[in-house]
Protein backbone atom coordinates (compact mmCIF):
# COMPACT_ATOMS: atom_id res chain seq x y z
CA UNK A 1 0.00 0.00 0.00
CA UNK A 2 1.54 3.74 -0.90
CA UNK A 3 2.13 6.22 1.76
CA UNK A 4 -0.96 8.24 0.74
CA UNK A 5 -3.14 5.00 0.49
CA UNK A 6 -2.17 4.08 4.10
CA UNK A 7 -2.68 7.58 5.23
CA UNK A 8 -6.48 7.68 3.89
CA UNK A 9 -7.10 3.71 5.19
CA UNK A 10 -6.12 5.66 8.57
CA UNK A 11 -7.78 8.59 8.65
CA UNK A 12 -11.27 6.79 7.91
CA UNK A 13 -10.40 4.07 10.73
CA UNK A 14 -10.20 7.29 13.05
CA UNK A 15 -13.47 8.88 11.60
CA UNK A 16 -15.61 5.75 11.99
CA UNK A 17 -13.80 3.55 14.68
CA UNK A 18 -15.98 5.18 17.36
CA UNK A 19 -14.34 7.39 20.23
CA UNK A 20 -10.94 8.38 19.99
CA UNK A 21 -8.26 9.17 22.24
CA UNK A 22 -4.77 9.81 22.21
CA UNK A 23 -3.52 5.91 22.09
CA UNK A 24 -5.94 5.26 19.46
CA UNK A 25 -5.66 7.80 16.88
CA UNK A 26 -3.76 6.22 14.10
CA UNK A 27 -3.51 9.78 12.27
CA UNK A 28 -1.20 11.24 15.18
CA UNK A 29 2.32 10.91 13.89
CA UNK A 30 0.62 12.76 10.06
CA UNK A 31 -0.70 15.83 11.45
CA UNK A 32 0.44 19.46 12.23
CA UNK A 33 -0.24 19.37 16.17
CA UNK A 34 0.80 22.29 17.43
CA UNK A 35 -2.19 24.28 18.25
CA UNK A 36 -4.77 21.51 18.37
CA UNK A 37 -4.14 17.50 19.46
CA UNK A 38 -4.72 14.66 16.89
CA UNK A 39 -7.89 13.67 18.36
CA UNK A 40 -9.04 16.97 18.52
CA UNK A 41 -8.46 17.85 14.46
CA UNK A 42 -9.56 14.50 13.62
CA UNK A 43 -13.06 14.75 16.07
CA UNK A 44 -13.95 17.58 14.09
CA UNK A 45 -13.49 15.28 10.61
CA UNK A 46 -15.41 12.78 12.90
CA UNK A 47 -18.63 14.72 13.91
CA UNK A 48 -18.56 15.50 10.06
CA UNK A 49 -18.50 12.63 8.84
CA UNK A 50 -21.29 11.08 11.33
CA UNK A 51 -23.68 14.16 11.38
CA UNK A 52 -23.70 13.41 7.24
CA UNK A 53 -23.88 10.11 7.18
CA UNK A 54 -27.11 10.36 10.09
CA UNK A 55 -28.52 13.00 7.65
CA UNK A 56 -28.64 10.13 4.93
CA UNK A 57 -30.32 8.02 7.80
CA UNK A 58 -32.89 10.71 8.53
CA UNK A 59 -33.72 11.03 5.01
CA UNK A 60 -34.34 7.43 4.58
CA UNK A 61 -36.10 6.37 7.92
CA UNK A 62 -38.04 9.90 8.95
CA UNK A 63 -40.37 8.23 11.05
CA UNK A 64 -38.03 6.48 13.07
CA UNK A 65 -36.53 9.54 13.57
CA UNK A 66 -40.06 11.01 14.62
CA UNK A 67 -40.92 8.22 17.04
CA UNK A 68 -37.90 7.82 18.72
CA UNK A 69 -37.26 11.51 18.67
CA UNK A 70 -34.37 13.34 17.05
CA UNK A 71 -32.10 13.66 19.36
CA UNK A 72 -31.99 9.69 20.50
CA UNK A 73 -32.12 9.08 16.72
CA UNK A 74 -28.72 10.84 15.99
CA UNK A 75 -27.23 9.13 19.53
CA UNK A 76 -28.75 5.67 18.04
CA UNK A 77 -26.88 6.35 13.93
CA UNK A 78 -24.03 6.73 15.73
CA UNK A 79 -23.37 2.73 16.93
CA UNK A 80 -24.55 1.94 13.39
CA UNK A 81 -22.62 4.02 11.55
CA UNK A 82 -19.63 2.34 13.58
CA UNK A 83 -20.54 -1.30 12.57
CA UNK A 84 -21.75 -0.16 9.07
CA UNK A 85 -18.96 1.72 7.08
CA UNK A 86 -20.29 3.33 3.77
CA UNK A 87 -19.21 1.54 0.76
CA UNK A 88 -20.99 4.07 -2.06
CA UNK A 89 -20.28 7.29 -3.05
CA UNK A 90 -24.47 7.53 -3.58
CA UNK A 91 -25.69 7.85 0.18
CA UNK A 92 -29.17 6.66 -1.28
CA UNK A 93 -27.38 3.02 -0.90
CA UNK A 94 -26.34 3.44 2.38
CA UNK A 95 -28.92 2.18 5.39
CA UNK A 96 -29.78 -1.38 4.59
CA UNK A 97 -29.68 -2.88 7.54
CA UNK A 98 -30.84 -0.59 10.21
CA UNK A 99 -33.77 -2.54 10.50
CA UNK A 100 -32.17 -5.58 11.59
CA UNK A 101 -29.78 -3.04 13.63
CA UNK A 102 -33.01 -2.01 15.38
CA UNK A 103 -34.23 -4.86 16.39
CA UNK A 104 -30.80 -5.38 18.18
CA UNK A 105 -30.30 -2.19 19.78
CA UNK A 106 -30.87 -2.54 23.46
CA UNK A 107 -32.51 0.48 24.67
CA UNK A 108 -35.04 0.15 21.63
CA UNK A 109 -35.08 -3.62 21.11
CA UNK A 110 -38.62 -3.71 23.25
CA UNK A 111 -40.36 -1.50 20.82
CA UNK A 112 -40.68 -4.43 18.30
CA UNK A 113 -42.39 -2.60 16.16
CA UNK A 114 -39.56 -0.45 15.05
CA UNK A 115 -38.03 -3.07 13.20
CA UNK A 116 -40.80 -3.39 10.50
CA UNK A 117 -41.47 0.08 10.24
CA UNK A 118 -37.74 0.65 9.42
CA UNK A 119 -38.01 -1.87 6.88
CA UNK A 120 -41.49 -0.34 5.42
CA UNK A 121 -39.29 3.18 5.38
CA UNK A 122 -36.68 1.26 3.26
CA UNK A 123 -39.03 -0.26 1.10
CA UNK A 124 -40.65 3.47 0.51
CA UNK A 125 -36.87 4.63 -0.55
CA UNK A 126 -36.04 1.88 -2.83
CA UNK A 127 -39.73 2.52 -4.06
CA UNK A 128 -38.91 6.03 -4.67
CA UNK A 129 -35.64 5.73 -6.45
CA UNK A 130 -36.66 2.97 -8.66
CA UNK A 131 -36.93 3.17 -12.08
CA UNK A 132 -40.29 3.86 -13.91
CA UNK A 133 -43.20 1.37 -14.91
CA UNK A 134 -42.91 0.68 -18.66
CA UNK A 135 -46.58 0.50 -20.70
CA UNK A 136 -48.44 -2.61 -20.56
CA UNK A 137 -49.02 -4.19 -23.84
CA UNK A 138 -53.04 -5.17 -23.31
CA UNK A 139 -52.80 -5.98 -27.00
CA UNK A 140 -50.57 -8.48 -27.04
CA UNK A 141 -51.72 -9.97 -23.85
CA UNK A 142 -55.08 -10.45 -25.83
CA UNK A 143 -53.73 -12.28 -28.77
CA UNK A 144 -52.11 -14.87 -26.49
CA UNK A 145 -52.93 -18.27 -26.66
CA UNK A 146 -54.61 -19.96 -23.68
CA UNK A 147 -52.48 -22.50 -23.70
CA UNK A 148 -49.00 -20.68 -23.42
CA UNK A 149 -47.55 -20.05 -19.98
CA UNK A 150 -47.77 -16.42 -19.34
CA UNK A 151 -45.48 -15.17 -16.21
CA UNK A 152 -45.92 -11.52 -14.83
CA UNK A 153 -43.42 -9.14 -14.32
CA UNK A 154 -43.99 -6.66 -11.35
CA UNK A 155 -43.05 -2.76 -12.35
CA UNK A 156 -39.41 -1.90 -10.29
CA UNK A 157 -41.19 0.09 -8.04
CA UNK A 158 -43.19 -2.54 -6.09
CA UNK A 159 -42.22 -3.81 -2.75
CA UNK A 160 -44.36 -5.81 -0.69
CA UNK A 161 -44.33 -6.73 2.86
CA UNK A 162 -45.98 -9.01 5.56
CA UNK A 163 -45.71 -7.50 9.30
CA UNK A 164 -47.67 -8.50 12.48
CA UNK A 165 -48.03 -5.21 13.88
CA UNK A 166 -49.83 -2.31 11.96
CA UNK A 167 -46.91 -0.72 10.83
CA UNK A 168 -49.26 1.24 7.60
CA UNK A 169 -50.91 2.69 10.63
CA UNK A 170 -48.42 3.63 12.84
CA UNK A 171 -46.39 4.84 9.04
CA UNK A 172 -49.37 6.85 8.52
CA UNK A 173 -50.30 8.55 11.30
CA UNK A 174 -46.34 10.24 11.33
CA UNK A 175 -47.08 11.56 8.22
CA UNK A 176 -47.84 15.37 7.46
CA UNK A 177 -51.59 16.18 7.48
CA UNK A 178 -52.12 12.60 8.74
CA UNK A 179 -55.99 11.44 9.24
CA UNK A 180 -56.78 11.77 12.95
CA UNK A 181 -59.32 8.94 13.27
CA UNK A 182 -56.60 6.26 13.10
CA UNK A 183 -57.21 3.10 15.38
CA UNK A 184 -54.22 1.47 16.73
CA UNK A 185 -53.14 -1.71 18.68
CA UNK A 186 -50.18 -2.53 19.66
CA UNK A 187 -50.54 -6.43 20.80
CA UNK A 188 -48.82 -8.05 17.61
CA UNK A 189 -50.41 -11.65 18.41
CA UNK A 190 -50.26 -12.21 14.92
CA UNK A 191 -54.15 -12.71 14.24
CA UNK A 192 -54.21 -9.98 12.61
CA UNK A 193 -51.02 -9.76 10.06
CA UNK A 194 -50.90 -7.16 7.25
CA UNK A 195 -49.96 -7.57 4.19
CA UNK A 196 -48.60 -4.29 2.25
CA UNK A 197 -48.08 -3.48 -1.58
CA UNK A 198 -45.68 -0.35 -2.65
CA UNK A 199 -46.00 0.78 -5.37
CA UNK A 200 -45.18 4.58 -7.40
CA UNK A 201 -47.91 6.70 -9.57
CA UNK A 202 -46.53 9.67 -10.82
CA UNK A 203 -43.81 11.26 -8.29
CA UNK A 204 -45.95 9.72 -5.51
CA UNK A 205 -45.22 6.17 -3.52
CA UNK A 206 -48.87 4.32 -3.05
CA UNK A 207 -49.36 2.51 -0.29
CA UNK A 208 -51.91 -0.28 -0.45
CA UNK A 209 -53.22 -3.38 2.04
CA UNK A 210 -54.38 -6.38 0.88
CA UNK A 211 -55.77 -9.76 1.95
CA UNK A 212 -53.34 -13.17 2.24
CA UNK A 213 -54.69 -14.28 -1.13
CA UNK A 214 -53.62 -10.88 -2.91
CA UNK A 215 -50.21 -10.82 -1.00
CA UNK A 216 -49.59 -14.81 -2.30
CA UNK A 217 -50.23 -14.07 -5.59
CA UNK A 218 -47.82 -11.03 -5.97
CA UNK A 219 -45.32 -12.78 -3.88
CA UNK A 220 -45.27 -15.62 -6.38
CA UNK A 221 -45.02 -13.12 -8.94
CA UNK A 222 -42.08 -11.40 -7.32
CA UNK A 223 -40.57 -14.47 -7.05
CA UNK A 224 -40.73 -15.54 -10.30
CA UNK A 225 -43.61 -18.12 -10.69
CA UNK A 226 -46.25 -18.33 -13.63
CA UNK A 227 -49.43 -17.09 -13.50
CA UNK A 228 -51.24 -20.75 -13.49
CA UNK A 229 -48.65 -21.51 -10.27
CA UNK A 230 -49.37 -18.25 -8.94
CA UNK A 231 -53.17 -18.56 -8.59
CA UNK A 232 -52.80 -21.98 -6.98
CA UNK A 233 -50.60 -20.86 -4.19
CA UNK A 234 -53.05 -17.70 -3.77
CA UNK A 235 -56.11 -20.02 -3.97
CA UNK A 236 -54.05 -22.55 -1.38
CA UNK A 237 -54.85 -19.13 0.74
CA UNK A 238 -58.47 -18.54 -0.40
CA UNK A 239 -60.21 -20.59 -2.57
CA UNK A 240 -62.83 -18.50 -3.33
CA UNK A 241 -59.72 -14.91 -4.60
CA UNK A 242 -61.15 -13.33 -7.82
CA UNK A 243 -57.83 -13.43 -9.79
CA UNK A 244 -59.88 -11.58 -12.98
CA UNK A 245 -60.67 -8.77 -10.82
CA UNK A 246 -57.11 -8.68 -9.17
CA UNK A 247 -55.07 -8.74 -12.18
CA UNK A 248 -56.73 -6.20 -13.68
CA UNK A 249 -56.90 -4.10 -10.69
CA UNK A 250 -52.94 -4.86 -10.40
CA UNK A 251 -52.40 -3.99 -14.35
CA UNK A 252 -54.59 -0.78 -13.85
CA UNK A 253 -52.39 0.64 -10.96
CA UNK A 254 -49.03 -0.38 -13.02
CA UNK A 255 -48.27 -3.12 -10.08
CA UNK A 256 -47.95 -5.78 -12.66
CA UNK A 257 -46.33 -3.59 -15.84
CA UNK A 258 -45.21 -6.75 -18.01
CA UNK A 259 -45.41 -10.61 -19.16
CA UNK A 260 -42.98 -12.88 -20.52
CA UNK A 261 -44.59 -15.86 -22.21
CA UNK B 1 -24.39 22.25 -23.67
CA UNK B 2 -25.75 24.96 -21.46
CA UNK B 3 -23.74 28.37 -21.04
CA UNK B 4 -23.19 29.18 -17.57
CA UNK B 5 -23.14 33.35 -17.17
CA UNK B 6 -23.67 35.89 -14.15
CA UNK B 7 -24.76 34.72 -10.50
CA UNK B 8 -26.40 31.76 -10.18
CA UNK B 9 -28.01 30.26 -6.99
CA UNK B 10 -27.71 26.33 -5.33
CA UNK B 11 -30.99 24.15 -6.26
CA UNK B 12 -32.44 23.31 -3.29
CA UNK B 13 -35.62 20.77 -3.12
CA UNK B 14 -37.36 23.08 -0.85
CA UNK B 15 -37.20 25.65 -3.69
CA UNK B 16 -38.72 23.53 -6.83
CA UNK B 17 -42.56 24.44 -6.58
CA UNK B 18 -41.02 28.33 -6.50
CA UNK B 19 -38.83 27.37 -9.61
CA UNK B 20 -41.40 25.62 -11.16
CA UNK B 21 -44.48 28.09 -10.42
CA UNK B 22 -42.75 31.62 -10.64
CA UNK B 23 -39.34 31.38 -12.61
CA UNK B 24 -37.79 33.94 -10.93
CA UNK B 25 -34.98 35.59 -12.61
CA UNK B 26 -31.62 33.53 -12.07
CA UNK B 27 -29.36 32.92 -15.25
CA UNK B 28 -28.60 29.46 -13.93
CA UNK B 29 -28.63 26.82 -11.08
CA UNK B 30 -26.26 24.59 -9.43
CA UNK B 31 -27.14 21.31 -8.34
CA UNK B 32 -24.85 18.72 -6.28
CA UNK B 33 -24.89 15.51 -8.94
CA UNK B 34 -25.05 12.62 -6.50
CA UNK B 35 -28.56 13.80 -5.89
CA UNK B 36 -29.83 12.85 -8.94
CA UNK B 37 -28.39 9.83 -9.34
CA UNK B 38 -31.84 8.24 -9.91
CA UNK B 39 -33.57 9.73 -13.01
CA UNK B 40 -36.81 8.14 -11.93
CA UNK B 41 -36.82 9.65 -8.43
CA UNK B 42 -39.29 12.52 -7.64
CA UNK B 43 -36.37 15.44 -7.45
CA UNK B 44 -35.07 13.99 -10.72
CA UNK B 45 -38.73 14.76 -12.20
CA UNK B 46 -38.92 18.19 -11.08
CA UNK B 47 -35.19 18.91 -12.20
CA UNK B 48 -36.15 17.76 -15.93
CA UNK B 49 -38.90 20.38 -15.63
CA UNK B 50 -36.90 22.91 -14.56
CA UNK B 51 -33.98 22.98 -16.51
CA UNK B 52 -35.96 23.41 -19.09
CA UNK B 53 -36.02 26.88 -17.99
CA UNK B 54 -32.60 26.62 -16.48
CA UNK B 55 -28.87 26.11 -17.64
CA UNK B 56 -27.95 23.85 -14.87
CA UNK B 57 -24.08 23.39 -13.69
CA UNK B 58 -23.52 19.82 -12.28
CA UNK B 59 -21.27 20.45 -9.05
CA UNK B 60 -19.65 17.09 -7.94
CA UNK B 61 -18.68 15.79 -4.50
CA UNK B 62 -17.92 12.43 -4.53
CA UNK B 63 -15.29 11.71 -7.46
CA UNK B 64 -12.66 11.52 -4.79
CA UNK B 65 -10.14 13.05 -6.90
CA UNK B 66 -7.42 12.78 -4.16
CA UNK B 67 -8.03 9.39 -3.58
CA UNK B 68 -5.00 6.71 -3.84
CA UNK B 69 -6.98 3.55 -4.61
CA UNK B 70 -5.96 1.64 -6.85
CA UNK B 71 -8.82 -0.12 -8.98
CA UNK B 72 -11.00 1.47 -6.81
CA UNK B 73 -14.67 0.06 -7.84
CA UNK B 74 -16.36 2.83 -5.32
CA UNK B 75 -14.86 5.65 -7.89
CA UNK B 76 -15.47 4.09 -10.89
CA UNK B 77 -18.60 3.06 -10.10
CA UNK B 78 -18.83 6.73 -9.08
CA UNK B 79 -18.00 8.20 -12.26
CA UNK B 80 -20.33 6.17 -14.21
CA UNK B 81 -22.93 7.20 -12.22
CA UNK B 82 -21.68 10.78 -12.81
CA UNK B 83 -21.15 9.61 -16.72
CA UNK B 84 -24.99 8.77 -16.99
CA UNK B 85 -26.42 11.98 -15.03
CA UNK B 86 -24.36 14.10 -17.10
CA UNK B 87 -25.34 12.65 -20.13
CA UNK B 88 -28.88 13.22 -18.90
CA UNK B 89 -28.61 17.16 -17.97
CA UNK B 90 -25.93 18.14 -20.38
CA UNK B 91 -24.83 20.64 -17.85
CA UNK B 92 -22.71 24.18 -18.62
CA UNK B 93 -19.91 22.88 -16.26
CA UNK B 94 -19.00 20.15 -14.52
CA UNK B 95 -16.82 20.34 -11.03
CA UNK B 96 -15.29 18.33 -7.81
CA UNK B 97 -12.99 18.88 -5.31
CA UNK B 98 -9.59 18.87 -4.30
CA UNK B 99 -10.37 16.07 -1.86
CA UNK B 100 -10.57 12.74 -1.32
CA UNK B 101 -13.74 10.49 0.41
CA UNK B 102 -12.78 6.88 -0.88
CA UNK B 103 -10.09 4.68 1.04
CA UNK B 104 -8.31 1.72 -0.37
CA UNK B 105 -10.40 -0.66 1.56
CA UNK B 106 -13.49 0.41 -0.33
CA UNK B 107 -14.82 2.38 2.18
CA UNK B 108 -16.49 6.23 1.77
CA UNK B 109 -16.67 9.19 3.68
CA UNK B 110 -19.27 11.23 2.45
CA UNK B 111 -16.93 14.35 3.09
CA UNK B 112 -14.39 16.56 1.67
CA UNK B 113 -11.57 15.18 3.15
CA UNK B 114 -7.93 17.22 3.03
CA UNK B 115 -4.46 15.77 1.25
CA UNK B 116 -1.46 16.33 2.04
CA UNK B 117 0.23 18.45 -0.66
CA UNK B 118 3.05 16.56 -1.50
CA UNK B 119 4.48 14.86 -4.95
CA UNK B 120 2.61 12.14 -4.32
CA UNK B 121 -0.59 13.03 -3.78
CA UNK B 122 0.06 15.26 -7.08
CA UNK B 123 0.34 12.57 -8.99
CA UNK B 124 -2.51 10.82 -7.92
CA UNK B 125 -4.97 13.81 -8.13
CA UNK B 126 -3.17 14.53 -11.72
CA UNK B 127 -4.53 10.92 -12.91
CA UNK B 128 -7.55 10.65 -11.65
CA UNK B 129 -8.90 14.18 -12.92
CA UNK B 130 -7.56 12.89 -16.49
CA UNK B 131 -9.43 9.88 -15.53
CA UNK B 132 -12.37 11.65 -15.04
CA UNK B 133 -12.26 13.59 -18.19
CA UNK B 134 -11.38 10.51 -20.05
CA UNK B 135 -14.50 8.83 -19.03
CA UNK B 136 -16.59 12.59 -19.29
CA UNK B 137 -15.91 13.53 -22.35
CA UNK B 138 -14.70 17.15 -20.93
CA UNK B 139 -13.05 19.35 -18.97
CA UNK B 140 -13.58 19.59 -15.14
CA UNK B 141 -13.33 21.82 -12.52
CA UNK B 142 -11.46 21.79 -9.45
CA UNK B 143 -12.65 23.45 -6.45
CA UNK B 144 -10.44 24.15 -3.27
CA UNK B 145 -11.52 22.88 -0.08
CA UNK B 146 -12.07 24.23 3.19
CA UNK B 147 -10.03 22.19 5.27
CA UNK B 148 -9.22 21.97 9.39
CA UNK B 149 -5.97 20.33 9.47
CA UNK B 150 -2.38 20.79 8.08
CA UNK B 151 -0.51 17.57 7.31
CA UNK B 152 3.45 17.37 8.71
CA UNK B 153 4.42 16.26 5.08
CA UNK B 154 2.82 18.77 3.26
CA UNK B 155 5.40 20.99 1.48
CA UNK B 156 3.30 22.81 -1.08
CA UNK B 157 1.00 25.52 -1.07
CA UNK B 158 -2.59 24.93 -2.39
CA UNK B 159 -2.36 27.39 -4.68
CA UNK B 160 1.08 25.80 -6.43
CA UNK B 161 -0.75 22.79 -6.28
CA UNK B 162 -4.01 23.79 -7.91
CA UNK B 163 -2.16 25.99 -10.52
CA UNK B 164 0.17 22.92 -11.48
CA UNK B 165 -2.84 20.75 -11.59
CA UNK B 166 -4.83 22.63 -13.95
CA UNK B 167 -1.31 23.08 -16.29
CA UNK B 168 -1.26 19.19 -16.17
CA UNK B 169 -4.35 18.68 -16.92
CA UNK B 170 -6.04 21.00 -18.57
CA UNK B 171 -8.88 20.91 -15.56
CA UNK B 172 -10.53 24.05 -14.72
CA UNK B 173 -10.53 25.82 -11.28
CA UNK B 174 -13.47 26.05 -9.68
CA UNK B 175 -12.50 29.47 -6.70
CA UNK B 176 -14.32 29.12 -3.92
CA UNK B 177 -13.74 32.41 -2.04
CA UNK B 178 -15.58 31.63 1.12
CA UNK B 179 -13.05 28.57 1.42
CA UNK B 180 -10.16 30.66 1.00
CA UNK B 181 -11.23 32.90 4.20
CA UNK B 182 -11.77 30.04 5.88
CA UNK B 183 -8.48 27.92 5.37
CA UNK B 184 -6.51 31.27 5.77
CA UNK B 185 -7.84 31.94 9.14
CA UNK B 186 -7.70 28.39 10.27
CA UNK B 187 -3.75 27.41 8.63
CA UNK B 188 -2.65 31.33 8.94
CA UNK B 189 -1.78 32.43 5.54
CA UNK B 190 -2.88 35.10 3.52
CA UNK B 191 -6.23 35.35 1.45
CA UNK B 192 -4.95 37.68 -1.46
CA UNK B 193 -1.58 36.20 -1.52
CA UNK B 194 -3.51 32.55 -2.38
CA UNK B 195 -5.80 34.70 -5.02
CA UNK B 196 -2.99 36.51 -6.73
CA UNK B 197 -1.14 33.13 -7.36
CA UNK B 198 -4.23 31.82 -8.89
CA UNK B 199 -3.65 31.91 -12.89
CA UNK B 200 -5.94 34.02 -14.71
CA UNK B 201 -6.47 31.76 -17.60
CA UNK B 202 -7.39 28.91 -15.21
CA UNK B 203 -10.50 30.12 -12.91
CA UNK B 204 -13.75 29.63 -14.36
CA UNK B 205 -16.18 29.51 -11.71
CA UNK B 206 -16.43 31.43 -8.41
CA UNK B 207 -18.09 30.13 -5.12
CA UNK B 208 -19.50 32.47 -2.21
CA UNK B 209 -20.90 30.45 1.08
CA UNK B 210 -21.45 31.26 4.65
CA UNK B 211 -19.52 29.68 7.07
CA UNK B 212 -19.83 28.76 10.94
CA UNK B 213 -17.44 29.26 14.14
CA UNK B 214 -16.23 26.42 16.43
CA UNK B 215 -13.94 25.86 19.59
CA UNK B 216 -11.72 23.34 19.43
CA UNK B 217 -9.28 22.94 22.77
CA UNK B 218 -9.50 26.66 23.19
CA UNK B 219 -8.59 27.66 19.29
CA UNK B 220 -11.57 29.44 17.63
CA UNK B 221 -11.70 27.53 13.65
CA UNK B 222 -13.89 28.62 10.92
CA UNK B 223 -16.15 25.54 9.83
CA UNK B 224 -17.27 25.53 6.05
CA UNK B 225 -21.25 25.42 6.80
CA UNK B 226 -23.14 26.29 3.98
CA UNK B 227 -25.67 27.05 6.48
CA UNK B 228 -25.68 31.08 6.50
CA UNK B 229 -25.26 34.71 4.70
CA UNK B 230 -21.65 35.40 3.38
CA UNK B 231 -19.79 37.14 5.44
CA UNK B 232 -18.47 41.05 4.96
CA UNK B 233 -14.88 40.30 4.67
CA UNK B 234 -15.67 37.26 1.57
CA UNK B 235 -17.63 39.81 0.21
CA UNK B 236 -14.26 41.92 -0.05
CA UNK B 237 -12.71 38.96 -0.78
CA UNK B 238 -14.90 38.76 -3.82
CA UNK B 239 -14.47 41.91 -5.12
CA UNK B 240 -10.63 41.52 -5.41
CA UNK B 241 -11.14 38.21 -7.44
CA UNK B 242 -13.19 39.70 -9.76
CA UNK B 243 -10.98 42.63 -10.25
CA UNK B 244 -8.51 39.80 -10.94
CA UNK B 245 -10.19 37.66 -12.96
CA UNK B 246 -12.81 39.20 -14.38
CA UNK B 247 -16.98 38.82 -13.78
CA UNK B 248 -17.01 34.81 -13.70
CA UNK B 249 -20.19 32.86 -13.37
CA UNK B 250 -20.09 33.04 -9.51
CA UNK B 251 -22.84 30.55 -7.44
CA UNK B 252 -24.25 31.74 -3.73
CA UNK B 253 -23.86 28.39 -2.57
CA UNK B 254 -26.54 27.00 0.39
CA UNK B 255 -26.28 23.49 1.66
CA UNK B 256 -27.41 23.55 5.45
CA UNK B 257 -30.49 25.35 7.21
CA UNK B 258 -31.81 26.25 3.76
CA UNK B 259 -33.89 29.56 4.02
CA UNK B 260 -36.33 30.98 1.99
CA UNK B 261 -35.97 31.73 -1.36
CA UNK B 262 -35.89 35.29 -1.49
CA UNK B 263 -32.60 35.44 0.87
CA UNK B 264 -30.79 33.37 -1.81
CA UNK B 265 -32.11 36.23 -4.11
CA UNK B 266 -30.95 39.17 -1.77
CA UNK B 267 -27.55 37.03 -1.75
CA UNK B 268 -27.27 36.83 -5.66
CA UNK B 269 -28.27 40.60 -5.87
CA UNK B 270 -25.03 41.61 -3.97
CA UNK B 271 -23.23 39.55 -6.11
CA UNK B 272 -24.12 41.02 -9.32
CA UNK B 273 -23.99 44.36 -7.56
CA UNK B 274 -20.19 43.99 -7.09
CA UNK B 275 -19.65 42.53 -10.48
CA UNK B 276 -21.17 45.72 -11.72
CA UNK B 277 -19.05 47.90 -9.22
CA UNK B 278 -16.01 46.33 -10.82
CA UNK B 279 -17.30 46.82 -14.26
CA UNK B 280 -17.91 50.23 -13.40
CA UNK B 281 -14.89 50.89 -12.20
CA UNK B 282 -12.79 49.61 -14.87
CA UNK B 283 -14.37 51.65 -17.51
CA UNK B 284 -13.88 54.46 -15.55
CA UNK B 285 -9.94 53.47 -15.17
CA UNK B 286 -10.03 52.93 -18.96
CA UNK B 287 -11.47 56.32 -20.28
CA UNK B 288 -9.16 58.54 -17.88
CA UNK B 289 -6.38 56.54 -18.85
CA UNK B 290 -7.07 57.07 -22.65
CA UNK B 291 -7.68 60.40 -21.89
CA UNK B 292 -4.82 60.89 -19.89
CA UNK B 293 -2.79 59.16 -22.88
CA UNK B 294 -4.07 61.67 -25.21
CA UNK B 295 -2.86 64.80 -23.16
Amino acid sequence: MTKLAELQTNFIHDCLSGALTADNTLMANDLNTQLISAQGLMGIYQSSAIANITNSLSLSYPVIEKLVGKGFFQVMCKPYIVKHWPTSGNMDDYGEYFSSFLAEFEQVRHLSYLEDVAQLEWRFHQSSLANDNSYFDWARLAEVASSETITFLLSPSVSIMSSTMPVDKIWLMNQVNAPENIELSLDGDGDSDIFIVLFRQGLKTEMMTVDESEFTFLQSIENGLNFETAIESAKAVDANIAIDHGLKKYIELGIISGFLI
Amino acid sequence: MQSIQGVGISLKHQHFQEFMNHKPDVPWLEIHTENFFSQASTSSKYLAKIRQDYPISAHCVGMSLGSAAINCPVREQHLHHIKSTVEWLQPGLISDHLSWSASQGGHYLPDLLPLPLTEEAFTIVANNIKQAQDILQRQILVENPSSYLTYVDSPMTEWQFLSSLAEETGCGLLLDINNIYVSAHNHHFDSLTYLNNIPLSAVKEIHLAGFSTEIVEGKELYIDTHGDRVCDDVWLLYEQAIKRFGALPTLIEWDTNIPDLAVLLEEKSKAEAIITKVASIEKSNLIANTVNGQS
